[in-house]
């Protein structure tokens, strides 16, 4: 890619010479602190990628790469292949039967499905959300740190810390500090969704997966969400699979655009809603098609 | 009935109307009889069927509890916490305690067979809890279906097996190998730590407590396990999905998330199953031994059952004249109706325990 760092691309501000070449200065010591420097600015990268269930191909001929801290919005109609793209990132469509894969995924350089790639691991680095709250059956706190525990991070009572702490980050704290040992099934579904949110951070993943994260959720839950999901950059690199047009314009930095098993059209998302250059993508984000 | 269904499969309906059977009186009585009747038939039948297994339970334990309230009277507390059965002298005198006539020096104690009842049972669900569940999640989740589909077929056929069947194989066969070649093993390789004084000492001759609860174990596995199955097929794929993305061994997805979603289910099946543990009555009186006043002093010995002891002592009780030692046996009836009743209000109270974080009703399925 070649555009330049485009993250904020909504945050420019006209400046003078001056500030404009002090905040050039302040951007290079800034940048010489990033731990990230050394490493490449695209973190998950699919390369031809072509997925199928049998005879029946689903995706053919993917190029694209992630870039690290951002939020990507995959788009398109029902049937197109976003979830199964988003399932293959964390290597969960593996058991279904019947699943090929051809071309590469990889996530830091190196392939997904590469023979030393730990699969337990990968889905440490690579967590998922999912498009209806998916609480397990044990106590709010053991929801939390779930995963925490099956990765042996951290045991005891640090464990009461990071549940305090994620569930902190995901602003439910409040809600559940007296109830931590009740069934989380009493919350409702945003406050679930937010927990299954908090239990996927709790592992520390690099980059998260959100299949119709607010597809079940009430707006005003959804707006909560999407808030936390930008506050979750640039920390993590966010991709998130939605229906709701809105959303991927509201809260995601890029946009990709898949339709008729083929990545259509993906870029920034200002510029993909405004100046789409494929018509099939105009049509869709406009709302004749979909 | 050709018109009828040209009429409503045909492309254009007829011009002509069809008659306005709505408003004809005679079909409207009709109708509303039908209708009545119906009613009347699913109120009455629903409130008979509902009644039913209620009624008979209740008249079960009446007519048990009415034949043995004079054994009780005799008997006294000396039945719960007696060790001899001595049905007395049968050919003798008739003596009279209470105003209830028994043969002189009458004296049965039924805790021995309570002890082994319990016992038994214990074992059983011991071997067979782990092996069920173990094969209920085998049968869902990790065999290639067509295995599984023979898997559980055969599951279904050994829960028809009788159990005079598993008896007899149990006291020809199982009792005999297990005697000669594997109980000796366990006894003497247990190490000599007090806990384990149990599983040593002599190891009989394949008649026993251990034989009991292992030919009980095979008879209930198939209970628990086709209803565990049943239960684990009913778990959404979506918390074990996200167990999985969440980087969960599959042994973890099964034993945090998969085990607990059906927690409560799986103490009903178990309960299931230990009732028909406890209630077992043929086969383990042929692997038992059978013995009427010996507590077991080790997990081989010989002992008897509730329901064993119901079934071989039932014949000779009738030689007794004063008709007092089937009152006995009608009152070891009642016992082992009051150890089910415990048993069953035991597991609804672990049940509401660990009920407070299973998934409610509805959700997810």
């Amino acid at each position: 890619m070649s555009e330049g760092d485009e993250r904020r691309a909504g945050e420019h501000i006209r400046t003078t010479p001056a500030e404009s070449h002090r905040e050039r200065e302040i951007d290079h010591v800034l940048e010489a602190l990033d731990p990230d420097r050394e490493r490449p600015h695209d973190v998950v990268l699919s390369k031809d990628l072509s997925l199928s269930f049998g005879e029946n191909r689903i995706l053919s001929g993917v190029n694209i790469e992630f870039r690290r801290g951002t939020i990507t919005a995959l788009i398109g109609p029902t049937g197109c292949g976003k979830s199964t793209f988003l399932r293959t990132l964390n290597r969960m469509n593996d058991k279904v039967s019947g699943f090929r894969y051809e071309g590469d995924v990889t996530l830091e350089g190196a392939s997904i499905f590469g023979p030393d790639q730990n699969l337990l691991h990968l889905r440490r680095r690579v967590g998922m959300v999912f498009q209806r709250p998916n609480p397990f059956p044990m106590s709010i706190r053991d929801n939390v740190v779930a995963g925490v525990k099956a990765h042996q991070i951290a045991k005891g009572k640090q464990l009461d810390v990071v549940a305090e702490e994620r569930l902190r980050q995901v602003g439910l704290w409040g809600h559940v500090k007296d109830r931590l040992n009740d069934s989380p099934f009493r919350l409702s579904g945003g406050q679930q969704q937010l927990l299954c949110l908090a239990r996927a951070l709790a592992v520390g993943p690099e980059v998260l997966l959100l299949d119709e994260p607010t597809s079940a959720l009430d707006p005003i839950s959804t707006e909560l969400v999407e808030s936390l999901l930008r506050k979750l950059t640039p920390a993590l690199t966010l991709i998130i699979v939605t229906h709701n047009l809105g959303q991927a314009r509201r809260a995601s930095d890029h946009t990709m655009f898949l339709y008729g098993g083929k990545l259509v059209e993906h870029g920034p998302t200002a510029e993909l809603f405004e100046r789409p250059k494929e018509p099939s993508t105009e049509h869709y984000v406009t709302g004749r098609m979909g | 009935m050709a018109a009828v269904s040209g009429a409503a499969t045909g492309g254009t309906p007829p011009v002509a109307a069809r008659p306005p059977t709505k408003r004809d009186p005679l079909l409207q009585r009709i109708r509303s009889s039908v209708w009545a009747n119906e009613h009347h038939l699913w109120g009455w039948g629903g409130r008979i069927s509902a009644a039913a297994p209620f009624v008979a339970l209740v008249l079960t334990v009446l007519v048990l509890a009415f034949k043995a309230w004079p054994a009780v009277k005799v008997n006294g507390a000396h039945f719960l916490i007696g060790t001899d059965w001595k049905p007395g002298s049968t050919y003798g005198a008739v003596t009279y305690t209470n105003g209830v006539p028994h043969p002189l020096g009458v004296s049965y104690g039924a805790w021995p067979v309570i002890v082994g009842t319990l016992e038994s049972s214990g074992i059983a669900l011991l071997i067979a809890l782990p092996i069920s569940v173990g094969a209920a999640f085998a049968l869902t989740e990790r065999l290639p279906r067509w295995i599984a589909e023979i898997l559980r077929y055969a599951v279904e056929i050994l829960a028809g097996v009788p159990s005079v069947l598993i008896g007899l194989w149990g006291a020809l066969t199982l009792g005999p190998l297990l005697a000669n070649d594997v109980y000796p093993f366990i006894a003497n390789h247990v190490p000599d730590v007090a806990g384990f004084s149990y599983l040593k000492g002599p190891v009989g001759h394949g008649e026993g407590l251990l034989t009991s609860g292992i030919v009980l174990a095979l008879m209930i596995i198939p209970i628990i396990a086709s209803t565990t199955r049943t239960l684990f097929a009913q778990v959404p794929p979506l918390p074990k999905e996200g167990g999985e993305a969440l980087g969960m061994t599959d042994w973890e997805v099964g034993r945090r998330i998969t085990i607990p979603w059906v927690r409560s289910g799986i103490i009903g099946a178990t309960v299931l199953g230990l009732g028909r543990a406890l209630g077992e009555t043929i086969a383990v009186a042929m692997v038992s031994g059978s013995l009427l006043a010996t507590i077991s002093p080790n997990v081989y010995g010989t002992m008897g059952t509730i329901a064993a002891t119901l079934v071989t002592q039932l014949d000779s009780a009738f030689v007794d004249g004063t008709g007092f030692e089937v009152r006995t046996l009608a009152e070891l009836a009642v016992v082992l109706v009051l150890v089910l009743l415990v048993v069953n209000i035991l597991a609804r109270f672990i049940i509401r325990r660990t009920g407070n974080l299973s998934v409610p009703l509805g959700v997810g399925v």
